[in-house]
């Protein structure tokens, strides 16, 4: 029986194994391509071993203004949709008030439609109206609607059991509200913003569906790739999606490090930390 | 001892926050290098721009040694071009302008570069700029087939950029053989090998000669529909792999495609890095467009976009274009200045076709409104999308 | 004198009742005001009525003493965001409702005509019925995949991961960094007919096999149903495999010890323990991945072919190059309401808390 079970452990472990294959396939390849020096327009055989393209992964002009306008926009709604969202989040959990059901019920809304019916109703909306053009603001608007729910929601979770009281205790020693909120509550549920941010960050960086129906003449990265895709895939593109990629591993391994060297100073210190609200994963 | 509940409580949100953060941090870096790295040629003042929104690789680029067409145009005139590749798709074009010129807007490119038909619309639509032509000196030449075209009548409102032919293109690695005919697209042989563009005029115009019918002739739909039941039956028996755009070209090189229809220039501009890849006229006929420059209603810059045109119509300049981009140029003289510097391209058939192949050559007849919608429609239901 | 000071006192206690009829009728007038539902001076009437409940609550919290500031805090916080949402999210689905209802005048023109034309619905179910079909069963059988190959993967991490578990989730989660668009070419690359995977397959012989199995459809594997219900898979087997891990990592493995000595074989204390355990996760995960991937047209567009095409391709085709509004927002809205149903009757079936 014993045997078995081996047998049986291995399999799981072999095929989540190959599930794990399965998600670096197209991984392994895009950072194999951005090595390639293509033939022609397409990056899509492979020719040769260069190292050109990482020497200049700029070199791609339009790619890298498309790079540039999505930061720009991802910047401006995130920090729209920051505040908006932690609003929310701390009226969610500071306060319990009437018709709060009804607000956690709304907030799942925009999650659950599909990208495409966000994208094409918004754009209905701007439709026809003399206010605004599509194009940078429309997009901002657009990712800025999506994001509030997901910054809410997550910051709601992540300061979920933070000590409200503190806040009290503050003021009955004389803070007042506003200085309650920055001394007190604001570096508490902090790292909770923070991590709900770059959520939204990342968020707005990769929309594709949504964009694509508010962007008007403005070529976000993705909608760059969408037009490149069917005249020219430079290796330049392959770059940058590697670079990502690469700091991504850089930063989650850092993080881990940090996280063990934390977690052996605590055993070693085992000192009771001070709220558990600071701890991130 | 209070971290053992939290981690507890990891809600599936956190998760997302926490793999959000490490991606968004990852994505920053490069970012952030991005922004040192572009530098922006925009600035300077209103008069001395102008911008043309043009079809993807459609013209020479700067490249090492050589000043490419925008590049000369600012250093014969200190205007800047402002020059992008946003024109992809006709309809979709046509999508994004419609609320602003509709609402009595204009748009950002003071140069569009629409498909004749496509011109024909926005003239009809009253959406289109007359041309000054005043400052247009060499108007004169353009080619004779191309003064005062059915989409344009008077004349008054467009130039022609850039013309083409559609016929097959195919790869000969996949096919195994010369292909001749328009039948070839329908042979099971090369069941769900096969692409059409999503350009109806060049499907359904090519599909028309194939089955006899002059695509010059159409008046209505029922004078197109054999090729319309043609096109559904080949995408109902999976025949058809995809309809696509510009991008057949990627799907032709790497095998995807055993043959398609396609544009001349594109496949002459392939066959540089492949020669595997070729294109032919059907016996059956093929057809014949233009894309055109043309300013957009309550444009800008007329003035310098007038100076751009005129330069472009400098044959020196327009066989300069020709040599990169290997269409047909609709200016006089390209092809004894074209002779000057690459004589191999300036006796070629696809970019300077005798007599007897332009007879073989038709374009898409003009529809009126309400016939062009139905084509739309019933071309639309098959695509599929 | 009294009345006014009772009458003043009533409205502090009952301060949360007015923030929360403020933001109501705040949101109300920004929806009717966002959809062009009223226009001229109706409009006018409806920006001054906004204007006067805002004023009115600011009001309120600032004459209304402590107890009624702390009963309108909570609204003060949640306003600003709700009522974003309020423009920019209701506003466009009640204009997207009016468009889908509306005829065109002519085919180019930009205005329309609210006409309750309910034939733009039938023309959508007539037209784009399989569109309909193939995204729902796409979307479904690239659901049960996801949780087929999540499931297995976020318990091998969540149980057997040890000191690598956060590595491990890492390697997960790193592919989603590259962009969805640059991911989905990759796999059309990766699939092509003279790729790697088809070549692979031929020199093995497997190709017969998937042929058989209708995976595989006259030697390619590019731009056939599979594909694209593979690239789905692809694209959102982190929203299954991340709420799944979640709640499996919450389990206490003192708990699967105990049932692993309670019940004779693992497979038995699997079932007894942990899958019940794991269902919300896997209840979250299906929502998470079953919306987006039925709404999807990016893979059905690069790794599909004309007869695999998704209601989101028609959708975008109709709206961005037909310029078919009505109709694109009659498919719009058919979508929406029938994921919004099959949420509700899913979530009655299954549903739990755990939802946020």
């Amino acid at each position: 029986m014993r045997k078995r079970s081996k047998v049986a452990r291995w399999a799981l472990n072999i095929f989540a194994g190959m599930g794990l294959l399965y998600l670096f396939t197209p991984i392994i390849f895009i950072v194999a391509f951005s090595f390639n020096k293509p033939k022609g327009n397409f990056n899509i055989a492979w020719q040769e071993f260069t190292l050109e393209n990482w020497m200049h992964p700029f070199a791609e002009k339009s790619l890298t203004h498309a790079l540039r306008v999505s930061l720009e926009i991802a910047a401006v709604s995130t920090i729209i949709s920051t505040v908006l969202g932690s609003l929310i989040a701390i009226a969610l959990s500071r306060y319990k008030f009437r018709g709060s059901g009804g607000i956690n019920i709304f907030l799942i809304l925009p999650l659950t439609t599909p990208e495409i019916v966000l994208g094409s109703s918004l754009a209905t909306l701007f439709l026809g109206q003399n206010f605004i053009e599509f194009g940078f603001t429309t997009i901002v608007i657009a990712h800025i609607m999506f994001q509030v729910s997901f910054v809410a929601l997550t910051v709601r979770a992540r300061i979920r059991g933070f000590d409200w009281t503190l806040e009290q205790a503050a003021q009955d020693l004389g803070a007042s509200p506003m200085r309650t909120f920055m001394k007190v509550t604001l570096p508490l549920i902090l790292p909770g913003i923070l991590a709900a941010s770059l959520l939204a960050f990342a968020l707005s960086i990769d929309d594709f569906i949504i964009t694509f129906f508010n962007s008007g003449n403005v070529v976000t990265f993705p909608l760059q790739i969408y037009g490149a895709a069917r005249v020219r895939i430079p290796p330049q593109i392959n770059v940058l999606a590697s670079m990502i990629l690469f700091l991504s591993v850089a930063v989650l391994l850092s993080g881990t490090i940090a996280g063990m060297r934390k977690e052996a100073a605590k055993t070693s210190a085992a000192k009771p930390k001070r709220h558990s609200l600071t701890k991130s994963g | 001892m209070n971290d053992r509940p939290m981690s507890r409580n990891m809600t599936r949100r956190q998760f997302l926050a926490r793999s959000g953060a490490l991606g968004a941090v990852g994505i920053s870096l490069p970012a952030l290098l991005a922004a040192c790295g572009g530098s922006d040629s925009a600035g300077g003042a209103a008069s001395t721009t102008v911008s043309f929104d043009n079809w993807p690789l459609y013209i020479d680029p700067t490249e090492d040694s050589a000043l490419g067409t925008v590049d000369r145009f600012a250093e014969a005139t200190g205007i800047t071009m402002n020059y992008t590749e946003g024109y992809n798709d006709n309809n979709e074009y046509f999508a994004k302008i419609q609320p602003l010129l509709g609402n009595g807007k204009t748009i950002e490119a003071d140069i569009i570069a629409p498909t004749f038909w496509m011109a024909g619309r926005l003239i009809s639509l009253g959406w289109a700029e007359k041309l000054p032509l005043a400052d247009i000196p060499n108007m004169a030449n353009i080619t004779d087939g191309f003064v005062n075209p059915p989409w344009d009548p008077t004349g008054e409102y467009s130039m022609p950029w850039q013309a083409g032919m559609a016929g097959i293109a195919y790869n000969i690695d996949v096919t195994g053989r010369e292909l001749n005919s328009v039948e070839e697209l329908f042979n099971p042989e090369f069941k769900g090998k096969i692409g059409m563009l999503t350009e109806m005029r060049d499907t359904i115009g090519l599909i028309a000669m194939g089955l006899g019918i002059d695509p010059s002739t159409i008046a209505s739909f029922d004078d197109a529909a054999p090729a319309f039941e043609k096109l559904a039956k080949a995408k109902a028996d999976g025949q058809i792999r995809q309809f696509t755009g510009n991008d057949y070209t990627d799907d032709l090189v790497s095998g995807n495609f055993a043959a398609c229809i396609g544009w001349s220039g594109d496949v002459l501009q392939l066959g540089k890095d492949s020669p595997n890849i070729r294109f032919v006229i059907p016996e059956e006929g093929g057809t014949r467009w233009a894309d055109v420059m043309m300013l957009p209603k309550g444009v800008k810059n007329s003035a310098n976009a007038a100076k751009w045109m005129n330069f472009c119509f400098d044959p020196v300049q327009a066989a300069l274009i020709t040599q990169y981009v290997q269409y047909l140029s609709p200016v006089k003289g390209v092809r004894e200045e074209l002779a000057k510097i690459n004589p191999e391209l300036a006796d070629n058939q696809l970019l300077f076709p005798d007599d007897a192949t332009s007879a073989r050559l038709r374009a898409f007849a003009t529809l009126t409104e309400d016939v062009e919608a139905k084509f739309d429609e019933e071309f639309s239901a098959i695509t599929g999308a | 004198m009294t009345t006014a000071v009772t009458a003043s006192r009533r409205i502090s206690t009952n301060a949360d009742r007015v923030g929360l009829g403020a933001m109501l009728v705040a949101a109300v007038c920004l929806i009717a005001l966002g959809a062009r539902w009223v226009s001229g001076p109706a409009a006018s009437v409806l920006l001054l009525v906004l204007a006067l409940v805002l004023i009115g609550v600011l009001v309120l919290a600032l004459r209304g003493g402590p107890e009624a500031r702390r009963l309108l805090a909570p609204y003060g916080l949640l306003k600003p965001g709700m009522l974003w949402l309020a423009l920019f999210f209701l506003a466009p689905v009640w204009s997207l409702l009016r468009i889908s209802l509306s005829t065109k005048p002519s085919r180019f023109s930009v205005d329309y005509n609210f006409t309750w034309a309910f034939e733009n619905y039938s023309n959508a179910f007539k037209d784009f019925g399989t569109q309909f079909q193939h995204a729902f069963v796409y979307a479904a059988i690239a659901t049960v995949l996801t949780v087929l190959i999540g499931y297995p993967l976020a318990y091998v991490i969540a149980f057997r991961g040890g000191r690598y578990k956060n590595i491990l989730l890492g390697m997960v989660v790193i592919p989603f960094f590259t962009s969805y668009l640059i991911r989905t070419i990759a796999w059309s690359t990766i699939l092509a007919d003279r790729g790697f995977v088809v070549r692979t397959f031929d020199a093995v012989g497997l190709v017969q096999v998937l042929e058989w199995l209708h995976i595989m459809d006259n030697g390619k594997l590019l731009n056939t149903p599979a594909a694209v219900i593979g690239g789905l898979t692809y694209n959102f087997l982190p929203f299954m495999l991340l709420p799944i891990y979640v709640s499996l990592e919450k389990i206490d493995t003192n708990l699967v010890d105990a049932a692993g000595d309670l019940y004779s074989s693992a497979a038995r204390a699997f079932r007894k323990v942990v899958l019940p355990l794991s269902v919300p996760g896997v209840f979250a995960g299906t929502l998470l991945t079953f919306i987006p991937a039925a709404g999807d047209f990016v893979n059905a567009q690069f790794l599909g072919n004309p007869n695999t095409t998704m209601i989101g391709n028609s959708i975008q085709d109709q709206f961005l190059k037909q310029n078919n509004y009505p109709v694109a927002s009659a498919m719009s809205a058919v979508l929406m309401f029938s994921i919004a149903s099959l949420v509700l009757i899913y979530t009655k079936i299954f549903g739990t808390e755990d939802l946020a």
